[in-house]
């Protein structure tokens, strides 16, 4: 408090002023070896955009198939891999460790006023067993393709395929475990490192979603390790486990599968919600509404997401019994998530909103979420789901939670966090642009899906009937708007890096911890190891009488 | 005990365990001990949820090959499975103490300790050893592989995909277990541990009782009641 | 830079008596009753294996002593007895969704196909799914035919049935 006097004019203290994580050491090297968890966030991000770049190509490659009823660009053969390396790249390289790897872990120490995660050097083993784990993907690329389909079911991915499943499998089974020491990390730090005064109930909403979904992460992916093991024994030993000639039983695959990847899919979602609920909030100036509401639906969603894995599998042949408990159970799983739609919308109701870009894209995430969410009731109903399964209502629906929802309120949140990460601001004008062209050809994209599935278009056909061809045509146009879109946005961001004015401590006027520090903060976060004595959204008492 | 590290140590740095410090961003030593601990037991579960599946698998498969199951289960050694069971638990036993004598300073016995739960480690593996081949050599091999002729029911193959995945991750384990208690014991030669540091000896234990954890389930249900 | 920082991190770095970590230590006699406990339960189950009270019968007494034999191992030589609730909980919880994931995948496997039995005895007419409630012996006027299943309200898709085989 002393310091107030002598800091600058975008809040920086003279003991600091000048520098920050960035800047504390230089060179490759350093950043190799580094445990400072903000810079793993931000190679963490590096690398998820890469990601997110080679699965967008895939995706732009996978459309343009899709043009014409009959060959476009590619034979059969290359669409398989096509809509694989799209499905696997998006999934296991972008979506899984794409807000709580690199968000997460830029930010939720700064949250809790932490120095660090509990156990850094762990964390940098997660980022490097990340990598291996891409390397293999990415190998599996080079040396073969792979075109089972992200989800590797059995017997085709442990017998019939003749590409390189092994290596691409054995890349995920590497990442889970990263994802794994991530999860365990975070619960960790949650519970050791909190600040003083910041108690559980004081925690920012966004830490709880992790929290969550570490939860998840450190319950379910070792069972995708044991599934992935089996299969890859499968195919190279003919264990027989997953095999009906040996005796085995293939549906138990999509079991195991499934087991991982449903929860998976609250991996995916929670982060987002997360990040959701911060910038609702910051940019409409309003404490959040239901706080324990909001926080305790995040947890119930992660338990209630490990009793449902079987809606993936209705027409899988199991049993009749399975069917109809997974699909009642489904339905629990709208009941955590109306508890949070309808808390966002209290929380914006009455606020000052700010339409800046970041809120822009916090309600574009509503919106979106909201149509994504409400089509899975229709999914997970039984007799509904025997006509739509493998249809593109399927592939409209799980991109609205997917993308809409999930990478929607990532790039809210890195709006939203980036003058914090770097720095700098970014042209709010060019970001709008970016917002406007992907919110409208993802619209565009996926709307028409809907249609077409509900019209018997089913997913993952090279070739299709004629009927369908103007619709696909109009969702490919669709995809080239949305890609143009992410483009501006990428390019408006690395405009920022270069020529960005200098941001200030707290630009947004947020409450939360991590904008009381230093934009972009030092290497220890917080000049002084902060006291926390409000709630995470409430302000000091001056500033609201 | 801490009483006793303040005495030897006095101020600033002690004679017990010199070179450990607490890290930057931990409040004190206990936190950090705290805090080692539950990221030992998180990964615990997720050690428990990885052998879940082949359990799952043992399960499901016993239900649908029954008479498989319990005629391919006669084919495995009881006698070295027994002894395999006794070697480890002995060496959970052992590792117990090691864990007690670090927190009591006592060093040297903190190292015969460990050794001896090494000892005891390689000797599960040599009857592994031994067991593997004699099942290798009669043909009594997972799925596809299955070549022994003199079975009257139909899927032992999967009887024993199930028993080389789980004794074979469960090895594995061992394996790496061994690759920690030897990281540890030469930690220990140094005099890194005193009851003022002991996490790493507290948390490869935590380990090494897991993996004992999983053979007692594992002897019964595949050697005994198959 | 300590001068500045917060009065909890003063300890930083040094071996003070309050922040230290302080061990539990057990009683030796603990150790060695635990280890005689196990060998003899390892007897118990080997033994047990020899008495035939049936499959089931052997299997539920295995993996009772097996289970008897993990809580001593994980309480004991574990510490979990000692140790903070919050272990616990989470070693607890672990064995709870491993019960769930079995216990559900089960549910699956083990009444699989069920419905085949049931089609059997009343086939259905793929081409003319309502055909049984048309002509059956059970009068249905045509247009309160019920939806497939019979369970969904009646009268709410009277209109779609009869639609169906007009379009064909």
């Amino acid at each position: 408090m002393a310091n107030t006097a002598t800091v600058d004019e975008l809040g920086h203290s003279p003991e600091v002023q000048g520098k920050n994580y960035l800047n504390q050491t230089a060179g490759v090297w350093s950043w190799l070896t580094t445990v400072d968890h903000k810079r793993i966030g931000i190679m963490y991000l590096v690398t998820v955009l890469v990601g997110f770049g080679l699965g967008g190509i895939f995706a732009l490659l996978v459309r343009l198939e899709l043009l014409t009823a009959k060959k476009t660009i590619m034979d059969a053969t290359q669409y398989n891999q096509a809509f694989t390396l799209h499905g696997a790249a998006m999934v296991f390289l972008f979506i899984i460790p794409s807000i709580p790897a690199s968000l997460g872990n830029f930010f939720l120490p700064l949250m809790i006023g932490a120095k660090d995660v509990a156990f850094p050097k762990l964390n940098l083993l997660s980022l490097y067993l990340f990598w291996i784990g891409a390397v293999f993907m990415l190998a599996a690329i080079v040396t073969g393709g792979v075109d089972t389909g992200w989800t590797f079911y059995v017997p085709y991915a442990s017998g019939v395929s003749t590409t390189s499943v092994i290596s691409a499998t054995f890349g995920v089974f590497v990442m889970g475990f990263s994802s794994i020491l991530t999860g365990l990390n975070f619960i960790v730090t949650l519970h050791k490192l909190r600040a003083p005064g910041m108690s559980w109930y004081r925690m920012p909403l966004f830490l709880w979603s992790l929290y969550a979904t570490s939860i998840i992460q450190v319950l379910a992916t070792p069972v995708l390790g044991i599934t992935l093991l089996l299969l890859i024994f499968e195919r190279a030993f003919h264990i027989g486990i997953f095999d009906p000639t040996l005796g085995g039983d293939p549906v138990l695959f999509q079991h195991f599968f499934w087991f991982y990847s449903h929860p998976a899919v609250y991996i995916m979602i929670l982060p987002g919600m997360g990040v959701a609920t911060e910038i609702l909030t910051t940019h409409s100036k309003r404490r959040v509404f239901g706080y324990k509401a909001i926080a305790f639906s995040s947890v119930a969603i992660a338990l209630v997401s490990f009793l449902v894995w079987g809606h993936h599998m209705f027409v899988s042949g199991q049993s009749e019994l399975s069917s109809a408990i997974f699909s009642f159970l489904t339905f629990f799983v709208a009941i955590p998530s109306g508890v949070k739609m309808f808390n966002w919308l209290g929380t914006l109701w009455g606020g000052s909103i700010k339409f800046t870009v970041p809120m822009l894209y916090g309600i574009a995430f509503l919106f979106l979420f909201g149509i994504g969410g409400l089509t899975g009731l229709f999914l997970g109903t039984l007799s509904v789901d025997l006509h739509l399964h493998d249809t593109y209502f399927v592939v409209a629906h799980f991109h609205y939670v997917m993308m809409g929802s999930t990478a929607i309120a990532f790039f809210g949140g890195l709006h939203h966090w980036w003058p914090k990460m770097t720095g700098k601001m970014y042209d709010e004008k060019l970001a709008r642009v970016g917002f406007a062209l992907t919110f409208i050809g993802f619209n565009w994209t996926f709307f028409t899906q809907f249609i077409l599935g509900t019209r018997g278009m089913p997913r993952r056909y090279y070739n299709y009937l004629d009927q369908f061809q103007p619709l696909h045509a109009f969702s490919t146009y669709g995809s080239w708007v949305l890609g143009t879109g992410f483009l501006i946005t990428f390019i408006c961001l690395a405009r920022s890096l270069k020529s960005g004015a200098p941001a200030p401590a707290n630009p947004w006027d947020s409450t939360t911890l991590e904008w009381q520090t230093q934009s972009p903060p030092i290497t220890e976060n917080f000049e002084k190891a902060p006291i926390v004595t409000l709630d995470a959204y409430e302000r000091p008492a001056e500033e609201t009488a | 005990m801490s009483a006793k590290a303040e005495a030897l140590g006095g101020a600033g740095e002690s004679k017990l365990s010199p070179q450990f410090h607490v890290a930057h961003h931990f409040d004190k030593a206990d936190t950090q001990f705290d805090a080692g601990r539950m990221g030992v037991w998180l990964f615990l579960v997720t050690e428990i949820l990885l052998f879940g599946g082949l359990f799952c698998a043992f399960a499901i498969f016993r239900s649908k090959y029954f008479p498989s199951f319990v005629e391919a289960h006669h084919h495995l050694d009881r006698v070295m499975g027994g002894i395999n069971t006794i070697v480890l638990i002995t060496s959970s036993f052992t590792m117990a103490l090691a864990v007690r004598s670090a927190q009591k300073n006592e060093t040297k016995k903190t190292t015969l300790l460990l050794a001896i739960t090494l000892a005891c480690a390689a000797m599960f593996l040599v009857v592994k050893y031994f067991e593997y081949s004699h099942k290798i050599h009669d043909g009594l091999l997972p799925g596809g592989n299955f070549t022994a002729a003199d079975f009257a029911s139909g899927h032992p193959g999967i009887f024993f995909a199930i028993y080389f995945m789980m004794t074979g991750i469960h090895g594995v384990h061992v394996v790496i277990g061994m690759g920690l208690i030897l990281w540890i014991l030469l930690r220990n030669q140094k005099s890194e541990f005193s009851s003022r540091y002991y996490a790493p000896v507290e948390n490869v234990g935590l380990y090494w009782h897991l993996v004992d954890l999983v053979w007692i389930f594992l002897f019964p249900l595949l050697y005994l009641v198959g | 830079m300590s001068t500045s920082h917060a009065e909890h991190d003063h300890e930083h770095g040094h071996g003070s008596t309050n922040g230290d970590h302080v061990p539990h230590v057990l009683p030796f006699k603990v150790y060695i009753g635990t280890f005689a406990t196990l060998l003899f339960l390892t007897v118990v189950t080997v033994a047990a294996s020899y008495v035939n009270i049936g499959h089931t019968g052997n299997l539920i007494v295995a993996l009772l002593i097996a289970t008897i034999k993990a809580s001593v191992v994980a309480l004991i030589f574990m510490h979990l007895k000692w140790d903070h609730k919050f272990h616990g909980i989470i070693f607890v919880s672990a064995l709870l969704f491993l019960a769930v994931f079995i216990g559900i995948t089960m549910s699956d496997t083990e009444f699989r196909g069920e419905a085949e039995a049931i089609e059997a005895k009343n086939p259905v007419d793929l081409k003319d799914p309502f055909k049984a409630q048309r002509t059956g012996d059970i009068a249905i006027p045509k247009e309160i035919a019920p939806a497939a299943g019979g369970s969904a309200a009646p009268a709410a898709g009277s209109a779609a049935p009869a639609a169906v085989p007009a379009k064909h």
